[in-house]
């Protein structure tokens, strides 16, 4: 460090030069990790203007209203219980998709298209990483996300209905498939939400456009599910329910709660529906998956 | 720590795409310092660029950087190197710390070391106080530095500038080329791609010239700087005087620009000059043997390269 004398006022100008890094340094794990930390910063809107942090904390305010309503009326109601009566159960808080969906299609495109229109991924690929890394890394952000805006009104609605209840301890004992039940349909929605978001959103460097195919994606194929299926009674549905790619989680949340397929469910009463929807499921998120990692890969020709 | 080996060993380094060869054969080792890769563009610089990051696989040939095999270990080398693209690349609406320190961090560095080092970097190119604005708010110059900034974060070995003073003004560039000329002084190597001779001139001491994917020339930029057999001589507005001293003693001169040059063969007229200034009572300015230019030394080797 040099320092230059100031003259007679006492003071000196110091020019602190560079000191070269000599510390821990991390590979690709420590890199794709840190651009899952960066991702989900942009993502909620963290360490930017106020306007970016309205859509994630109005959404976590959105799904998490049901839950306080519920506890609220159970607090309420809580002298003269109606029997076996329920507002909300888990299963059906798991996947409140409408709100879920319009996240992914707002979240998605701001973490991935920027970085193509801006131009920033020749800096990304020429750290410690691969195109693989970073599409862990960004579909891990948005996992992390929607988990945790999932995870965390179930929370609120659980430990709400145990303070509730008249025997706190008894209400924990008898839910405790809810503990893994409930964590493992979030994980289950919320990687096939992530993984079909960032994909769409790979596709495009511009995040309107990106917005609307994730939104068009859904709707078009749960229209054209609906069209197909018609109307039906319970345990009259039709294997063509699996069209709505929407509502493919929702059957395997089914699954992980019910043991089955909900009858009442456009799939209810299809002989294997169960088998069919963990299929379809499962295609669509390896057909994402490969699409998005062919996407990066030319960063390793 | 450092290596003592040199910093780039080329064999037979060749990308051929479908319809055009980038690079043909390149063989070449490069030592440490600050070193120029000059080619008009299209020459090749940016693929060679992308192929010492491991982002672009060679067509033949095999690549070595700060002693390490590119094929073998690409995440390796990229851990050792910073790059400063040519184009805009940096996320316009956020701050320059965090986008300094989230790539410090992408450069392995943990967090608290990234943020602290972002800090001491930022400040080292001069945005110090710049540092908590947008980028999108900043000027081209600043922009660049703060490009430079993001590839120095990490503590590289070597840093791939692309085209550094690109776009900027007479200022801008000036400054630019004094940091890059101090990063030389920090151990940090520097590998500057760009077809302004003069910048490397400047700033290089070592300079490799390519030109449609082949080697022109390379070599220490001293050394391809040759004498051109004439004297310059800086007197002042009275130079004619001298013009006319040096014709009577059998010296050929002329005035250009203000300035004197003096044809001779060898540096044993510099005290024939001397004296005559001397003698006739002007101020002597500079007195010096004139030398080529890179552009010269590029035109002569390009004509006669393979």
């Amino acid at each position: 460090m040099s320092v230059v004398d100031a003259g007679n006022s006492g003071g000196a100008v110091y020019d602190r030069g560079y000191r070269p890094y000599e510390g821990r340094r991390g590979r690709r794990g420590a890199a794709t990790l840190a651009l899952v930390k960066a991702s989900i910063r942009r993502a909620l809107g963290i360490r930017r203007t106020w306007r970016q942090k309205v859509a994630p904390f109005l959404l976590l305010g959105v799904v998490t209203i049901p839950a306080i309503v519920n506890v609220g009326i159970g607090y309420v109601t809580r002298d003269s219980p109606a029997d076996g009566f329920e507002i909300l159960t888990y299963r059906d808080y798991v996947g409140v998709s409408s709100a879920l969906l319009l996240f992914v299609a707002v979240v998605a495109p701001d973490v991935m298209c920027p970085d193509r229109r801006q131009r920033v991924l020749p800096l990304m690929f020429a750290r410690p990483m691969t195109g693989t890394d970073y599409v862990v890394a960004k579909v891990g952000a948005i996992f992390s996300i929607l988990f945790a805006f999932s995870f965390l009104p179930q929370v609120v609605l659980f430990l709400g209905n145990m303070l509730v209840s008249d025997a706190a301890i008894d209400y924990f004992t008898g839910h405790l498939d809810v503990l893994w039940k409930v964590p493992l349909a979030i994980v289950v929605l919320a990687v096939y939400y992530a993984v079909i978001g960032v994909a769409v959103a790979a596709l495009t460097d511009r995040r309107v456009i990106a917005g609307a195919s994730i939104i068009g994606l859904f709707l078009v194929t749960s229209i054209t599910s609906g069209i197909v299926v018609g109307n039906f009674e319970s345990g009259g549905g039709s294997a063509a329910a699996v069209v709505n790619v929407l509502a493919l989680p929702i059957y395997l949340r089914d699954i992980i709660f019910l043991g089955h397929i909900d009858p009442d469910s456009p799939l209810g009463g299809v002989a294997n529906g169960g088998l069919l929807a963990c299929g379809v499921y499962a295609t669509v998120l390896v057909a994402a998956s490969a699409s998005l990692l062919a996407r990066y890969r030319w960063v390793e020709r | 720590m450092v290596d003592a080996g040199p910093l780039l060993r080329l064999t037979g380094l060749t990308k051929r795409y479908p319809a055009v060869t980038a690079l043909d054969g390149l063989t070449l080792e490069v030592p440490r310092g600050r070193v120029g890769l000059i080619g008009a563009n299209g020459a090749g610089k940016t693929t060679m660029f992308r192929m010492l990051l491991g982002l672009t696989q060679p067509s033949e040939g095999h690549i070595e950087v700060c002693g390490l095999d590119v094929a073998k270990d690409p995440i390796g080398v990229r851990s050792r190197l910073g790059y400063m693209p040519e184009h805009d690349c940096l996320p316009l609406d956020q701050t320059a710390a965090d986008v300094v320190s989230t790539f410090g961090e992408l450069s392995g560095l943990p967090a608290r070391a990234a943020r602290q080092r972002a800090s001491d970097i930022l400040d080292l190119v001069g945005l110090d106080e710049a540092r908590f604005r947008p980028i999108g708010g900043f000027s081209t110059g600043m922009r660049q530095r703060a490009k430079l900034a993001q590839a120095l974060v990490g503590g590289p070995e070597l840093v791939l500038l692309d085209e550094p003073t690109a776009g900027l003004d007479p200022l801008g560039r000036e400054e630019m080329l004094a940091l890059v000329a101090r990063l030389g002084t920090f151990g940090i190597s520097v590998l500057m791609a760009t077809h302004l001779l003069d910048d490397v001139q400047q700033v290089c001491d070592h300079v490799v010239m390519i030109d449609g994917g082949r080697l022109v020339v390379a070599g220490a930029t001293q050394s391809l700087l040759e004498g051109t057999g004439t004297l310059t001589v800086e007197v002042g507005p009275r130079g004619t005087e001298l013009v006319d001293a040096l014709a009577r003693i059998g010296l050929s001169a002329s005035s250009v620009d203000g300035t004197v040059e003096i044809q001779t063969n060898g540096d044993d007229h510099f005290d024939v000059v001397r004296d005559t200034v001397a003698d006739l009572g002007l101020p002597l300015y500079r007195l010096s043997t004139r030398l080529t230019s890179l552009d010269e030394v590029f035109l002569r080797h390009a004509g006669t390269a393979p």
